[in-house]
């Protein structure tokens, strides 16, 4: 017997599962990815490297700026440019905004209603307004970050090989500054609420993160050093899913919020780093659960260290030189931290400045075989014990934990 | 007090983008309420309670059998139905990947054959008739809150008919074209983004698809080819939003 799950909601694309019943036990979850494939590797094949940051910002829309940094990123490790401090500490910001602007929806809007058993952030508002507004107001400052770095709220087009179209004005620095300092008694509110969860899915017995918090030349796990993904990392497709599967030493392993505080607790900003030493014996259970109380701890993260940015460029002053760009025959691999883990884009290019190669691992990907290891850990000690409708609001919820990007997780390739 | 209009938002394949700018509406979503009860929109929402609805907005291309159900859902349920961004109005970057499906497939999956019932990605107008399109990637979210309140108050929307350039010109930007010699087809694309590209001094990447009209894409392309810009990069570039033959 095969019980199938309606699709996924309050997640980003299309996406539902089904649980395989043998002999009156669970005996498989499927985790189906019907979002239709994109083909991003082909579409930027062939193309001039400077379009192709704009094109792969269309992979996602809740994480453009990761797409486009992280595009940016390969692109310049092939030509072998470097950027001075100050584009990468905007850089940083940008990212910054987007985590700030993701996790905030992820956590007020698509999982605070499981907390208080409403169908969406909508109906919640009636009797928790004032925590939806929060939820507002921390995801509203993450997007104007956005429009700064990335010129748009989505599928911005400012990220450019070499530094930017436009840089910021004092005048914008000066207010990130004020409000993220405003905004961070609302962060911290955050966790205390998200640190209320249960345990849940699975528990990760291994994690990947990149080298540095937010990117990184390499990618860390928890049992060694820096290594490039084409050294550890597999991938497989799957015969009912638009998704790959990949796998770190033919093992499973967990990519996101969770991870990077646990490997890179060391490059937490002050009062981050004490709500994570605080919640330190649970993140250390690894229960998928606690990658939403690791995202609050990391909307901290991201308004202290947005605060710290605006002041170092303020201190400093923005010069707004771009670096030149010469194209020339080589390849490179970008690596940031998506709001939901690890993503990659490797390209090699051509002595004219066109894509010959390109690979791009989303973290949804990453994470796909962690999330079905997940549901079938809930479905095994959930059916027959729980009514199948609250097994199923249970399964989503674990769904949901990942902060799953299915748009994003459609379109890997091997050429 | 009158009922409330049922709005359905049915998300195809795509980046998430376009249902997400709805909820990027913030306080403006809330003044949308006052007029219109959303029945459908799974990204923001885990309830699914109505088959009809007054309206419905439509986002992403068609790219499986499942996208092309759910579009016959939303069409035949609903009396009026916006092909809302430019995957639903002109099949954005997924459908300009021009490949035979079953070559794509091999290439990314390797030869399992087509098991997901994967289509040619196609815009949701080519499949049904939609009673108003409104492009963009992402579509400007004022705009698409304008038109909900048009209809909410009877006002049949209107289609704008100006290229990005007007819109620049209004925001007294310099010319990025003229002035710098970048690529930018705001000439020829239809407006609607506030200029948002040469705003940070970039040129316009044509995301809106072209503007109709009287427009003359021969002259785009003959400015862009006296600045240098090959033929198979001038075609790309009008190609890549809008599968637009220059």
């Amino acid at each position: 017997m095969i019980i199938e799950l309606r699709e996924f909601t309050r997640v980003e694309g299309n996406g539902k599962a089904e649980i395989v019943i043998e002999d009156g036990e669970v005996k498989d979850v499927r985790l189906k990815i019907i979002e239709g494939p994109r083909f991003f590797e082909l579409l930027t094949l062939g193309r001039h490297y400077y379009d192709v940051p704009d094109l792969e910002a269309r992979i996602c829309a809740i994480c453009y700026l990761s797409h486009s940094v992280a595009s940016v990123l390969g692109i310049e490790r092939a030509f072998g440019v470097e950027v001075p401090e100050e584009i990468a500490l905007i850089r940083e910001l940008g990212l910054i905004g987007e985590l700030l602007e993701s996790h905030a929806l992820h956590l007020y809007l698509l999982v605070a209603p499981d907390v208080f058993g409403y169908p969406d952030a909508i109906r919640m508002a009636t009797k928790h307004g004032e925590l939806v507004k929060e939820g507002l107001a921390l995801k509203a400052f993450g997007n104007r970050i956005r429009v700064m770095v990335g010129g748009r709220e989505i599928h911005g087009i400012n990220v450019k090989p070499g530094g930017f179209g436009r840089y910021p004005t004092v005048e914008e620095l000066e207010r990130v500054e004020k409000e993220s300092e405003a905004l961070l008694r609302l962060a911290r509110r955050a966790v205390r609420l998200f640190a209320q969860l249960d345990p849940y899915g699975a528990q990760a017995k291994h994690f990947v993160a990149t080298d540095g918090y937010l990117w990184g030349e390499k990618l860390v796990s928890d049992e060694e050093g820096a290594f490039h993904y084409t050294e550890r990392i597999e991938e497989r497709s799957l015969v009912y899913s638009f998704a790959k599967q990949s796998l770190y030493k033919g093992e499973i392993f967990f990519v996101g919020a969770l991870p990077r505080l646990l490997l890179k607790s060391e490059m937490l900003t002050p009062a981050a780093k004490r709500l994570f030493e605080e919640h330190r014996e649970k993140l250390e259970t690894g229960y998928v659960s606690y990658n939403n109380l690791a995202q609050a701890i990391e909307l901290v993260y991201s308004l202290e260290r947005a605060n710290e940015i605006a002041k170092t460029l303020l201190d400093r002053g923005i010069e707004g030189e771009n670096v030149p760009v010469e194209p020339r025959e080589g390849e490179g691999i970008g690596y940031v931290e998506a709001p939901r883990g690890v993503l990659i884009h490797h390209y090699r290019i051509d002595a004219n400045g066109n894509v010959a190669y390109s690979n791009i691992i989303t973290p949804t990907a990453l994470n796909h075989a962690m999330m079905e290891a997940s549901l079938l850990e809930e479905a095994r000690k959930l059916y027959g014990e729980a009514e199948e409708r609250a097994m199923i609001g249970r399964l989503e919820e674990t769904v949901r934990a990942f902060d799953p990007c299915i748009s994003c997780s459609v379109h890997l390739v091997k050429l | 007090m009158m009922d409330k209009l049922k709005l359905g938002v049915f998300e195809l394949t795509d980046c998430g983008g376009c249902a997400l700018n709805i909820l990027f509406l913030y306080e403006k979503l809330f003044d949308l309420l006052e007029f219109y009860e959303i029945t459908e929109f799974h990204m923001a929402t885990s309830l699914s309670e109505e088959n009809h609805y007054d309206v419905a907005l439509v986002t992403g291309t068609v790219s499986t059998q499942r996208d092309l159900n759910l579009l016959k859902e939303a069409r035949n349920h609903s009396e009026y139905l916006i092909a809302l961004g430019t995957c639903a109005t002109h099949g954005s970057v997924q459908g300009s990947v021009e490949l035979p499906i079953r070559e794509k497939l091999k290439a990314v999956y390797g030869d399992d054959g087509n098991p997901m019932r994967a289509l040619d990605s196609k815009p949701v107008v080519e499949y049904v008739a939609v009673d108003f399109a409104l492009p963009g990637c992402p579509y400007d979210k004022n705009e698409v809150y304008q038109v909900l309140m048009d209809i909410a108050k009877g006002i049949e929307p209107v289609r704008k008919d100006y290229p990005v350039c007007l819109e620049c010109k209004l925001n007294e930007y310099e010319c990025v074209l003229v002035k710098k010699g970048l690529p930018c087809l705001g000439p020829i694309t239809y407006g609607g983004c506030n200029a948002a590209c040469i705003r940070s001094g970039l040129g316009c990447i044509g995301c809106r698809g072209p503007l109709p009209g009287e427009v003359n894409p021969a002259s785009e392309y003959e400015i862009l080819k006296d600045l240098g810009y090959d033929d198979e990069y001038i075609i790309r570039k009008f190609k890549t939003f809008a599968r637009w033959e220059p």
